[in-house]
């Protein structure tokens, strides 16, 4: 390719009127070059990518695929093959169960409440405000928080006997609440801790869009007598559909991959056991344990393959729902 | 960049903003970002004093006068400087990489046709959907075979460029740049990455200059691989901190400085690049 | 604008440059290098007391140069060590590894050398406590690793409690309290009743793990057929941990967990299974306030007992086998060892090295002054034997026991406790 386009350079400095030559000959050199830049061409654009994804997608998905397939210890000589047994019993496991379970629940109690909250902050970002920059770069910061800092303080905030929060509800005259023994207490806690790392990215995220919205669109509708909230709605909102779609999209996503957050709220320091009785832990953690505690590669490759395919299909799922919600305004495809 | 017709360029809004920030406004966003910033504080707090207050029932508010001997004891404790260029240099590179092809792979989804766009797409979204936490042996056996193991190429290579990249840029770009743009452009005789380089980029540098923070984040937050791919000859800041949890306890107002220290590097990206998507987006009124 | 895109630019090219650089500068190269000398790696994790040797180690052996590849967690020190071992490459020459992973090291010893074929032929194996030894031999009496340090248990106390609470205080009268797991938890019962409820021990599972170390069989009998179920024992030890705890003997707090952490602080419990190493992270925790108020004694429920310590390995991806073997016999010398607990408080595993003048002089000021290397070295020669340890016994303690023993602590009744930790360990073992 990188020779077409050194050929496209000399076919353009031969443009120059001096240049003698055939002006028939060079122009239909030139379409044709420009037919191949124009066929071609974006596949080189997305090249780059694929052949990363070979390395670190590809291979890794196939192989976990193949590994799905048998009775694979972590570090083994022989494993069997055994068909499609881990998947049959991965749908007798209980624990599988639990855990997708709490999955869902994690996952409804922080992506729905995360993406409302992120409109709304970037819609107040989408002021005009002073010192942009500050602003920006300090709803980013809990990204910046360094993991330990993270589990100490939520660990702090959460102690079933001596958090802060306790410590609060106590003296406002309510029960105390058992963060980590509690099923549905603990999915809070976590999904807390899931929208305060997230909501300044997504906002951030649909901020950016927010602000590719040509403002003659606004002053149009202020014209027309719209007030803000209907603005809001009608021109704001159907403009950031593709951003929507993104938004949804990958925290459907990272949502199901839920891993850090449940891993660092556990009581007992690097456990993947989600509680003491799995109460919260998801389905990554549950991957995780299987490969790497219990050594059963094979299972956590069939817990791979589940999980991967459920994530397509909600993805899917979201995507359908988002453009419908979204697709207020005109279709701008 | 005469393909900016006059209009279209005025039409990107001015002074970064829709309607005037109240106090009401301020007031919201003062909360968030309060609470945004708490643990960063918080970590300094500790950081400038020592780890018992970690246990006490009232933090105190203001920082002790610690930090710079804990400072002091990371940089004795950490091979602190070659951490630090190592990530720099990986988080650099991966980057830079990452939002130049993005960009670009962005570009080519959104604006260009060609067979199999829309198959291509959705194998790019699905790729988001596979569980990383199984690949890392498989990746770790690729690495091994490429001879990287314990080079800084293992922990490059493998994000060179990223799905969620990719499907970012090209959600953006499906907004930001009109199509009439780009047919303006091709009639002046532009060639493709002509067209992607005077067109395309500079209507979606705010998106690629957000692309560029998180990345850089990401990258530079990273931990289980590069802990697992380099050796602790070769560490990146966050591989060679994990050495200040050693011991049956851990000093947590040393492990907290050491983490403060290593954010500041991010900080100065933000700050970069924060400005890049206000200039961005203010570069249109400017000229116009 | 322009000279915006200049300092982009500019920064580019300085990161381009430092890629080239880094490429070109990159890789220490092979492991022989040209002159003939051999670098030895090894990995290590929290503090093994090492740093000084390696320098010394080199001084003897000119031929060799020494890489040390230090983590500070054995969490993820670990983690790495299983997936390079399933990778099957990266690993060091050296590879120590740390006693609740040994079962799992052990259950895949064929990628490791027999350190009593390729070490030096005067390591013999009463170099050694006799059980440490043991516990790093496989099935088939393959020496896997060589003991590093160790982690004999004794009991603390807070003086002050028993004191309000009527109990002795001295160090010698208190080990009646201590003698049996029995007149252990009757004396809970009295320290319940006459503080108030304050809690008598941090985590049943602290208790329930040496107790079952002290059984003859693990969780597995040789055979490797899990006992869970089959042994009474287990479930008598089961019992009394999880009536303690009814009786409100338990503080319920996982052990190093943030709360935990607090509890020290907030005086929340009375006793504490004190290895060698916990000394050092109860002064940590509760504080100077507490200074003084804690006490350890010479004794333990039921004998005694270990908990911690590391093993030295040679995996089979090492390149320099018995070079790599020669160095891991040379560290755990007990010359070596000794001077390891000098540098960072490691106890010795070596019978040598447990008589030496300057462990026995070794005092402990926050303890009051008690001579704790020599009360540890007691402790560690009560350890009477070497539990066999089937695959995944690490695992059913960290994962079936401590969850299921929390979720007792947390209300469930002890035997919907027993379910959960009978099918967990079914699970592991599967």
């Amino acid at each position: 390719m990188s020779t077409e386009l050194a050929a496209a350079t000399g076919a353009r400095q031969g443009d120059e009127p001096t240049g003698p030559g055939p002006v028939r000959s060079r122009s239909t050199w030139r379409d044709r070059l420009g037919r191949w830049d124009v066929k071609y061409s974006p596949y080189l654009y997305v090249a780059p990518f694929f052949v990363i994804f070979g390395i670190v997608g590809l291979f890794p998905l196939l192989y976990t695929a193949w590994v799905s397939l048998f009775d694979w210890d972590l570090i083994d000589d022989n494993p069997s093959f055994i068909g499609l047994e881990n998947y049959a019993a991965l749908f007798g496991d209980a624990q599988f169960w639990k855990t997708l379970v709490n999955t869902f629940s994690i996952f409804l109690l922080s992506s729905v409440p995360q993406v409302i909250m992120a409109v709304l902050l970037a819609a107040l970002l989408n002021t005009r405000l002073r010192a942009p920059t500050g602003w920006r770069v300090g709803i980013l910061m809990p990204y910046v928080a360094s993991l330990v800092a993270l589990g100490i303080i939520f660990a702090n905030l959460f102690g079933p006997n001596y958090g802060l929060v306790n410590g609060i509800l106590e003296t406002v005259g309510l029960d105390r609440v058992d963060w980590q023994a509690d099923r549905f207490a603990s999915h809070v806690a976590i999904a807390i801790m899931v929208n305060w790392r997230w909501t300044g990215y997504n906002a951030l995220i649909v901020l950016a869009a927010m602000q590719a919205i040509p403002k003659e669109l606004h002053e149009a509708a202020v014209v027309d007598g719209a007030g803000p909230v209907r603005r809001f709605f009608s021109v704001t909102l159907p403009l950031l559909r593709p951003t929507l779609i993104f938004v949804v999209v990958t925290s459907t996503i990272g949502g199901l991959q839920i891993f850090t957050e449940p891993k660092l709220f556990d009581a007992m320091p690097g456990s993947n056991n989600g509680g003491s009785t799995n109460q919260f832990q998801t389905i990554t953690l549950y991957m995780y344990q299987s490969a790497f505690e219990r050594e059963d590669l094979g299972y956590a490759s069939a817990v791979a393959w589940v999980l991967f395919l459920i994530i397509i299909l909600v993805a899917l799922v979201n995507f359908f729902l988002t453009r419908r919600i979204a697709t207020t305004g005109e279709d701008r495809r | 960049m005469t393909v900016f017709p006059a209009s279209l360029r005025r039409s990107r809004s001015a002074g970064g903003g829709v309607g005037r920030a109240n106090i009401w406004v301020y007031g919201l966003l003062t909360a968030f970002v309060l609470g945004s910033i708490f643990p960063f504080y918080w970590s300094f707090l500790v950081a400038s004093r020592d780890s018992s207050m970690l246990t006490e029932s009232i933090p105190p508010l203001v920082p002790g006068g610690n930090f710079f001997a804990n400072a002091q004891q990371v940089f004795d404790q950490v091979e602190f400087w070659r951490a630090l260029g190592n990530s720099v240099v990986v988080a650099g590179t991966v980057t830079i990489s990452t939002v130049f092809f993005s960009t670009l792979a962005g570009f080519a989804f959104a604006k260009l046709r060609f067979r199999g766009r829309n198959a291509l797409f959705v194998l790019v979204i699905a790729t988001l959907a596979v569980p990383t936490q199984l690949g890392i042996i498989p990746l770790y056996m690729a690495m091994a075979e490429f001879g990287w193991a314990n080079e800084l190429q293992a922990v490059i290579v493998p994000n060179l460029v990223t799905a969620i990249g990719v499907f970012w840029m090209r959600q953006y770009t499906v907004e930001a740049v009109p199509y009439e743009l780009i047919e303006a452009a091709r009639m002046d005789g532009c060639s493709m990455i002509r067209v992607f380089w005077h067109v395309c980029l500079p209507a979606v540098r705010p998106a690629a200059a957000f692309l560029g923070m998180f990345t850089f984040m990401m990258s530079w937050n990273d931990f289980l691989w590069p802990l697992i791919a380099l050796n602790a000859e070769n560490p990146t800041v966050q591989v060679a901190l994990e050495k200040l949890q050693s011991g049956y306890y851990v000093d947590y107002s040393l492990v907290l400085a050491g983490t403060t220290l290593a954010t500041i590097p991010i900080l100065v990206v933000f700050l970069v690049l924060g400005r890049q998507i206000v200039a961005g987006i203010m570069q249109g009124a400017v000229k116009g | 604008m322009r000279h915006r895109r200049r300092h982009v630019l500019a920064l580019t090219s300085i990161l381009s440059a430092a890629t080239l650089l880094a490429a070109a500068c990159g890789g220490s190269g092979g492991p022989e290098s040209s002159d003939g000398r051999i670098e030895l790696t090894i990995g290590t994790f929290g503090e093994f007391g090492y740093e000084g040797l390696y320098a010394e180690y080199e001084r003897l052996h000119p031929n060799i140069t020494i890489t040390p590849h230090k983590t500070g967690q054995g969490g993820p020190y670990h983690e790495a060590l299983f997936t390079k071992l399933g990778a099957g490459s990266g690993l060091d020459d050296v590879m120590a590894v740390e006693e609740g992973h040994l079962s799992d090291v052990l259950a895949k010893s064929s990628r490791f050398h027999d350190l009593a074929d390729l070490g030096p032929a005067d390591v013999k194996p009463d170099r050694w406590l006799d059980w440490k030894y043991q516990a790093g031999l496989d099935k088939q009496g393959k020496l896997v690793g060589y003991g590093t340090d160790i982690g004999p248990l004794a009991m603390c106390y807070r003086k002050d409690l028993f004191q309000q609470a009527g109990l002795p205080t001295d160090p010698q009268e208190v080990k009646s309290l201590f003698e049996s797991w029995d007149s252990y938890f009757e004396a809970g019962d009295r320290f319940v009743r006459e503080s108030g409820g304050t809690a008598w021990f941090d985590s049943a599972a602290q208790l329930f793990n040496a107790m079952q170390n002290q059984l003859q069989t693990g969780f597995f009998d040789r055979s490797d057929t899990l006992v869970v179920e089959s042994n009474p024992a287990i479930k008598q030890n089961w019992d009394k941990v999880t009536a303690a705890v009814e009786r409100g003997q338990s503080a319920g707090l996982v052990a190093f967990s943030n709360e935990w952490n607090s509890g020290f602080k907030s005086s929340a419990f009375a006793t504490k299974t004190c290895p060698s190493w916990m000394l050092g992270v109860i002064e940590e925790q509760a504080g100077p306030e507490h200074a003084g108020q804690w006490a350890v004694t010479d004794a333990f429920p039921g004998g005694g007992g270990n908990w911690g310590g590391s093993y030295l390995t040679v995996p089979t991806q090492s390149e320099h086998p018995e070079e790599a073997a020669a160095l891991a016999a040379w560290l755990t010398a007990p010359e070596q060892q000794i001077k390891a607990f000098k540098a960072k408080g490691v106890f010795p595993s070596q019978v040598q090295a447990l008589e030496s003048p300057e462990l026995l002089a070794a005092t402990n000021d926050y303890f009051g002054g008690v001579k704790d290397g020599e009360l540890f070295a007691t402790q560690a020669r009560k350890v009477g034997h070497a539990q066999y340890k089937g695959p995944g016994d690490g695992k059913i303690q960290e994962n079936a026991v401590a969850p299921a023993l929390q979720a007792v602590e947390q209300g469930a009744s002890p035997d919907e406790g027993w379910r959960q930790f009978v099918d967990a360990s079914a699970q592991i073992a599967r």
